[in-house]
């Protein structure tokens, strides 16, 4: 009796597996992970942040057999995620903001193979341009964020000055708010910690007509430009006009700080606003243009991406690039992407949603503007990370004393090296 | 199966939950660790072939290596040598009949029982120039007129962090020893009275010397804890400036996960584990030389 039973056991066991195993032939699950935004970023994709319903049961229902795995993650984590998943082999779409080196560890599927045309063309060209390694497009744009000075209205009235244009005035009205708060408010915000350093070190050097790299994508990092830049960047926190410790006070500190009404200047995003509304703060807001060294426009964009991943062990490789290309039609349809850019407080990546954005808030046709001429980090150069985190060091390290000519001419010589050392490699 | 031989493998039965637990557990992420460190490993995690020392080499020869290495040694020496002395002196006086012992040694537990994460980002708000709490205090007492910068340096700021680390391992220093004390026999201190013994000579003659397994055990555990201690530093500063307030584990894990160095980054979690075993490995047999000298 027991071995009837035991038989009988097995048996149904067996048939609930194959049930299963039917069940997963005709489904694709897709492993995908996308970064946290803002608070409302997860209710959006999983909660009920989408008009009651969310991403992805409304994506699940109107694409059966394709069930998504997606998890929201923030941006301390989404690296180590990422990466983990990626050694266990369970990603399939990333949403991050460097490419680069998943593209040369052969990890990523080209966007050729699973973005359907007419999306594809949909993107701003500019931005696509942007995800390029040897020709071949890696990644696509989720959203761009353009980064502006912002001010304290309220202070500037009541000083009877304007927000300064080029170095020079900066210096001078950062003396004068120093002066006429007698210290109790901070003129300018400078971040450079390991969250933002790199940014910091974009605003110096491209106001001064310096850059990352030059027009044949050879790196300039301790060109002269550069070098003064930055050098200018670190006497305003010797004169006392930045906010106390630059390495370990992140922008959302400087955020804070001008959402409180203790900081008069900083360089922040376009979503500036937003960040302070949310903070509940009455602080009244404007923006201009980031001074330079001549008073020269100058503008910095960010951007993130969406990327596929490989999955070699997949049967049917066309099925799994449809299921994706599904995914970012349905991402970028108005009726969604508006939404969520929208929520997010950032710039669209499409053509597509720009009228229905711009018709919501018409501020962003002025935002879309400034978007036009910035430039962007060069991240589709494999040593990107390597410098990002060189410029942050080389920055921290002048901050406690050392001579900022020498850390940029010691990063320059550590990335030409990598550089050389990878062309070899490839030859 | 006669009676001896099942006594003989019994205790080993016992033992294997343990064994098997420790192999998958403990031994196998080693034996990984190991293999990394020997391996060529890209920045997004893909192991390639054998690299013999490469990865050693490469994490010598990064700038912040000497610093971090110094700022590991400061950080377990201060923090495990200071927390000694004082959770010993605390023990003492908890030792002591008073009234509201009982609370006393409650509070006590608090900061060994508050997360360490919670314990640095209290901290920071408590420094903090702007809006700490530290110089509200001070302000509202009138003892300062303008507010202090109370991490105004590096140097100032890794001392911050090894004064939080000390803080949050005092209670357990203390009631190792407070465990300690209270198995001394009380008989021995009224033979040294009657013998007239001064506190001194009853302290370095009797307390001391019975204490000595309690402390022996704490200072051990409290070097593999300080050692591989990663919330405070990380909460506190991140390393920043330019890793000159990393130790050696919070280094590890930004040279991994920020600065993505992964084959680097395993063979400095390789050294730092050779450098834990040998420093717990020499106090170990220092230790057990010494009382069995006695």
């Amino acid at each position: 009796m027991k071995k009837v039973m035991a038989m009988l056991l097995v048996l149904v066991m067996m048939v609930s597996l194959g049930s299963v195993a039917a069940l997963a032939d005709d489904e694709i699950t897709l492993d995908v992970i996308i970064c946290q935004y803002g608070p409302n970023t997860e209710d959006w994709f999983l909660g009920s942040g989408m008009n009651g319903t969310n991403f992805v049961d409304k994506f699940e229902a109107e694409n059966p057999g394709i069930k998504l795995n997606l998890e929201v993650v923030s941006w301390n984590d989404v690296y180590t995620v990422a990466d983990t998943r990626i050694a266990d082999g369970k990603l399939d779409i990333l949403n991050i903001d460097v490419f680069a080196n998943y593209a040369t560890d052969g990890l990523l599927e080209p966007v050729s193979q699973w973005c359907p045309d007419d999306l594809y063309n949909d993107f701003f060209p500019a931005f696509i341009e942007q995800s390029v390694i040897d020709d071949t497009v890696w990644a696509v744009p989720d959203l761009a964020s353009v980064r502006a000075l912002w001010y304290n209205v309220d202070m500037f009235e009541e000083m009877g000055i304007e927000p300064p244009t080029t170095w020079a005035e900066l210096e001078d009205t950062c003396q004068t708010i120093l002066d006429f708060y007698d210290g109790k408010v901070y003129p300018w915000g400078i971040d450079m910690t390991t969250d933002e350093g790199q940014a910091a070190f974009a605003y110096y050097i491209s106001g001064n007509g310096g850059s990352f790299i030059d027009g044949e994508n050879n790196w300039t990092l301790n060109s002269a430009e550069n070098v003064e830049a930055i050098q200018f960047a670190l006497g305003l926190v010797e004169n006392g006009y930045t906010n106390p410790n630059p390495a370990t006070q992140t922008r959302y500190d400087l955020q804070d700080m001008f959402a409180a009404g203790d900081m008069a200047m900083l360089i922040g995003p376009n979503n500036m606003d937003t960040y302070c509304a949310e903070k509940d703060s009455e602080v009244n807001m404007a923006y201009s243009g980031i001074p330079t060294s001549d008073g020269s426009t100058m503008g910095v964009a960010i951007m993130d991406r969406i990327m596929a991943f490989k999955d070699e062990n997949d049967p049917d490789q066309a099925a799994r690039d449809e299921a994706i290309g599904k995914f970012a039609e349905f991402f970028y349809a108005p009726e969604n992407y508006v939404g969520w850019v929208s929520m997010e407080g950032f710039l669209p990546a499409v053509n597509s949603s720009v009228e229905s954005l711009v018709a919501e808030n018409p501020d962003f046709a002025t935002w879309l503007d400034v978007l036009d001429g910035c430039r962007f980090y060069p991240t589709s150069l494999s040593e990107w990370d390597a410098v990002k985190q060189g410029v942050i060091a080389a920055e921290q390290n002048a901050l406690t004393g050392a001579s900022i000519q020498d850390e940029l001419d010691a990063l320059q010589e550590t990335i030409v090296a990598q550089v050389e050392a990878a062309a070899a490699e490839a030859e | 199966m006669n009676k001896t031989l099942q006594n003989k493998i019994k205790p080993y039965i016992w033992l294997l939950p343990s064994i098997i637990l420790m192999a998958v557990f403990v031994i196998f992420p080693i034996v990984i660790v190991f293999k990394l460190a020997f391996s060529e490993v890209s920045k997004s995690g893909v192991v390639g072939g054998f690299v013999g020392f490469k990865n050693f080499r490469d994490a010598i020869g990064l700038p912040a290596f000497k610093t971090v290495m110094l700022n590991t040694l400061y950080w377990v020496v201060s923090v495990v040598g200071l927390s000694t002395v004082l959770g010993f002196i605390i023990a003492m006086v908890l030792n002591q009949k008073f009234h509201g012992r009982k609370i006393a040694r409650a509070i006590l537990v608090l900061p060994w029982a508050t997360s360490l994460v919670i314990q640095a980002s209290v901290w920071n708000y408590i420094i903090k120039y702007e809006y700490g709490n530290l110089n509200n205090i001070l302000l509202n007492l009138g003892i300062i007129k303008e507010a202090i910068n109370w991490r105004s340096s590096y140097q100032i700021e890794f001392i911050w962090e090894c004064g939080v680390g000390i803080f949050v391992t005092i209670p357990f220093v203390t009631f190792c020893v407070l465990s300690g004390l209270q198995s001394i026999d009380s008989t021995l201190y009224e033979a040294a009275d009657i013998d007239g013994a001064s506190y001194w000579d009853k302290l370095w003659r009797i307390t001391v010397p019975l204490v000595k397994p309690s402390l022996t055990v704490s200072t051990v555990l409290n070097i593999i804890y300080v050692f591989n201690s990663f919330p405070i530093v990380y909460t506190m500063t991140k390393g920043a400036p330019a890793n000159k307030t990393d130790t050696l584990v919070t280094y590890l894990y930004m040279l991994n996960y920020y600065n993505r160095q992964k084959g680097p980054a395993t063979a400095l979690s390789v050294i730092g584990f050779l450098v834990l075993c040998l420093c717990a490995g020499v106090y170990m047999v220092s230790v057990m030389r010494k009382e069995e000298d006695l």
